[in-house]
């Protein structure tokens, strides 16, 4: 019993470090990433204290009293062991001996002070005014511009500045510029009016797709089904190309036949009309290729579906509709299709989920343009957190939009298995004894 | 309405199923196309029924040759093997069927439906999809839903094959009782011999793809036209045996015919052998008896004569019952 329980997990493990790697991971990170405020300016690691402009203006925005932000700003000068290395350096090193002798560990609160020193030094004065300036440069200690890695040094050199000890917390916050935890991410999300556009944008590209797919999918598998074996085998051969194209090439195909200069606008050209990009001109434009993009790849998977649930209806029901006296037409209507519904009902759940998180052929087709209506969620995730025009990609943003697929998949996906093993449980036959 | 089938031919790809075929149904008959399997009864059928090109010959439905038009233009209802009910609809919609089709209005269609699933006593089911039926009862459905159209010819394809055998003799009678009671003109397809003698007026009887002999059961049992009709009908079968068995030797016969029943102590005692098999029946034994010349007869006997296995009997045969068959198996 126990020998066959190892075995069993062992043919097992290949699968679950698979479902772990590329599966699991990827939800978990998504989860974590979307309650972060990561992006290229925190990095993903670790970060500094770093206190800049910037960083004073939004401390200031906060409420930070203005004789704090005024001290920050201000710093002084000291004599310590880098100031007299790089003074040595860049005069000599008696000079920075002499110094070291006269003021070490000095401080000056005022440049001129610090100047004074300088000019004031017995053996090796600098009189020079424009050398003198660049020496007193080496000695500016202020906590501006100045890099920590260590929090508690931040908050040492925090403390020089004579900052009132219970504002260090804040300035230190503001000053790190690392990732941190944050829900502002999620409330961003339902704030911003794009994001309902890019909901809407969803749901007609899921609605619109997925009527093209099962419909032209039926369609398809039905007149293929009426047509001698042979030729039905080739048509659905055919209709399944788009689905083995690179999508790359696949798509292009359709750039190039909507280009100004494409096929197209060749033809139409000869009809006198202004050559134009047919996909891209107007949203009405990029939306039909959009849908007929998708869902002639999407057909062919409908089509084989359908093809298998058609020709597994006994001949002998199809021929006894015919006795009956049903056309084609009454067939398919009320014999064929009826027979379909759970292909119907699973192909559209299963396209559903497809739909909602795959964006990558409106990515190569139109990228979301012309404008943003052809912006889905999914590629608005992939553009914030992956793709940004802006250059400072949001991976904390994106992954929040991702996060709302990853809960809609999931809650579809429980709702679909209740569906499907409902299905199991109603056509269970009931033989009367 | 008169079936006639004229020279009817039925080619798959190469292979012909069927040659030169002739049937004739009178109005009001109700027929069986009995014999082995394989020899092409289904697809006799189906040619009827329209399910089936017809390669040559023609298909007369009361002098109308209708072997151009589609199933859906020949008025006939077949009951299929399997029954073939339609499993996403109910009882009552798999009988209405027929006549939704047909665009017939709805309570002309109820009332069809009533007065037809009382015919087949299936009016308490109505509300049920065929999963949920014994196999009689999807039996009768398709019954109901092959005769709601009133249709000019009923066909049925070994409507019996797949019940047990009490509910086969229950449907036997059953089917038979709808047809009289429809008066409509039937052809019964089985390979069951009891079948088709005890439902059918009369029975064509088929092997490979041609009709050996065409006749009443009665007429057909008693005289048989060739060795294989005598060996394919009756049950225990007709034991083969050459004349020198019998004691008997007439020119041109090839083979005598005896049936169980014409042979036992009730006919004299001129035949003795070995008693090699004993199967009781209940009200009846049978016999099998290895003569002298190592030949084999069968013989059926009221219950009770203490004959058992391995007894010598001697046994005579009744010499008016006798089949005399030449060396085609013509029968003389
Ligand atoms: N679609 C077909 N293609 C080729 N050969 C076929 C086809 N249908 C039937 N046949 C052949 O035709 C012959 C007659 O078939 P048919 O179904 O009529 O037999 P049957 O008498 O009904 O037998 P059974 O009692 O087993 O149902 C068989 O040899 C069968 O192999
Ligand atoms: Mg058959």
């Amino acid at each position: 019993m126990r020998r066959i329980n190892w075995l069993g997990l062992a043919f097992l493990s290949p699968a679950l470090v698979m479902v772990t790697l590329f599966f699991l991971l990827p939800v978990v990170l998504t989860g974590f990433f979307a309650f972060t405020n990561m992006s290229t300016a925190t990095g993903v690691m670790g970060g500094d204290y770093l206190l800049n402009t910037s960083t004073l203006r939004a401390l200031a925005d906060q409420g930070l009293p203005k004789e704090t932000l005024a001290k920050l700003e201000a710093g002084g000068y000291r004599v310590d062991e880098a100031g007299l290395a790089a003074l040595a350096a860049a005069t000599s090193p008696a000079t920075a001996d002499e110094l070291a002798q006269l003021h070490a560990g000095a401080e000056f609160s005022d440049r001129r002070d610090m100047e004074r020193a300088l000019k004031d030094l017995r053996a090796n004065a600098i009189r020079n005014t424009r050398d003198r300036k660049a020496a007193t440069e080496l000695f500016k200690r202020s906590i501006l511009n100045e890099r920590f890695s260590e929090e508690a040094a931040f908050r040492a050199a925090l403390s020089e500045t004579g900052t009132r000890p219970e504002l260090s917390d804040q300035i230190t916050e503001a000053a790190f510029t690392g990732w941190v935890w944050t829900t502002d991410n999620v409330k961003l999300l339902f704030a911003l009016p794009s994001t309902l556009r890019y909901a809407a944008n969803t749901l007609l590209y899921v609605t619109l797709t997925l009527a093209f797919n099962v419909g032209f999918g039926l369609f398809l598998a039905i007149t293929t089904f009426y047509l001698p074996k042979g030729q039905g085998a080739l048509f659905r051969a055919i209709w399944f190309l788009p689905r083995i194209l690179p999508p790359v090439l696949y798509v292009l195909m359709w750039r190039w036949f909507t280009w100004d200069t494409g096929f197209l606008s060749t033809v139409s050209g000869y009809l006198g009309m202004s050559p134009k990009n047919w996909m891209l001109d107007t949203s009405y434009h990029a939306w039909t290729a959009v849908v007929l993009i998708n869902g002639f790849v999407g057909a062919s998977m409908g089509m084989i579906i359908f093809s298998s649930a058609i020709r597994a209806i006994p001949t002998s029901m199809l021929h006894a509709s015919e006795v009956d006296g049903a056309s084609r037409w009454q067939q398919v209507r009320w014999i064929i299709v009826p027979q379909l519904a759970w292909p119907i009902l699973f192909i559209t759940c299963y396209q559903t989920l497809s739909l909602l998180t795959s964006f990558e052929y409106i990515l190569l087709a139109t990228d979301g343009g012309p404008g943003r209506s052809t912006e889905v969620w999914s590629l608005a995730a992939y553009h914030t957190a992956l793709s940004n025009y802006g250059g400072n990609l949001e991976y904390g943003l994106g992954a929040s939009f991702a996060l709302v697929l990853v809960v809609i998949g999931i809650g579809a996906s429980l709702i679909y298995f209740r569906l499907f093993n409902f299905k199991r449980l109603i056509t269970k036959p009931l033989i009367e004894g | 309405m008169q079936l006639d089938l004229i020279n009817f031919t039925k080619r798959f790809g190469d292979t012909t199923v069927i040659e030169n075929m002739s049937l004739s149904v009178h109005s009001g008959e109700m027929i069986a196309l009995l014999g082995p399997s394989g020899c092409g009864k289904s697809t006799t059928l189906f040619a009827i029924c329209g399910i089936h090109r017809i390669d040559e010959g023609q298909l007369m439905f009361g002098g109308k040759d209708v072997a151009h038009l589609p199933s859906q233009a020949r008025n006939v209802g077949v009951v299929f093997q399997n029954y073939a009910l339609y499993p996403h609809m109910t009882v009552a919609e798999n009988i209405v069927f027929p006549l939704k089709v047909q665009k017939m209005n709805r309570t002309d269609r109820e009332a069809m439906v009533r007065k037809y699933a009382e015919l087949v006593r299936i009016d308490a089911l109505l509300d049920r999809r065929p999963a949920q039926l014994s196999g009689g009862q999807q039996q009768r459905v398709a019954l109901a839903r092959a005769l709601v159209r009133q249709p000019d010819f009923l066909l049925l394809d070994e409507p019996l094959a797949n019940l047990d055998a009490k509910l086969r003799l229950e449907m036997r009678s059953e089917i038979r009782r709808l047809q009289q009671e429809t008066g409509l003109t039937a052809i019964l397809v089985t390979h069951d011999q009891v079948e088709a003698m005890s439902m059918c007026d009369r029975i064509a009887l088929m092997n490979g793809g041609r009709i050996v002999q065409y006749d009443t059961p009665t007429a057909m049992y008693e005289r048989p036209e060739t060795a294989f009709v005598a060996g394919f009908l009756g049950n225990p079968p007709i034991s083969f045996l050459s004349g020198s068995g019998l004691g008997l030797s007439e020119a041109q016969v090839a083979q005598y015919g005896v049936r169980p029943e014409s042979f036992g102590p009730q006919f004299g005692s001129t035949l003795s052998g070995r008693v090699t098999f004993v199967e009781t029946q209940g009200r009846e034994d049978l016999f099998d008896v290895r003569l002298t010349t190592g030949e084999i007869l069968r013989s059926i006997q009221p219950a009770g004569s203490g004959i058992r296995l391995a007894d010598t009997v001697n046994w005579g045969v009744a010499h008016d019952k006798l089949l005399r068959f030449d060396q085609n198996g013509q029968r003389i």
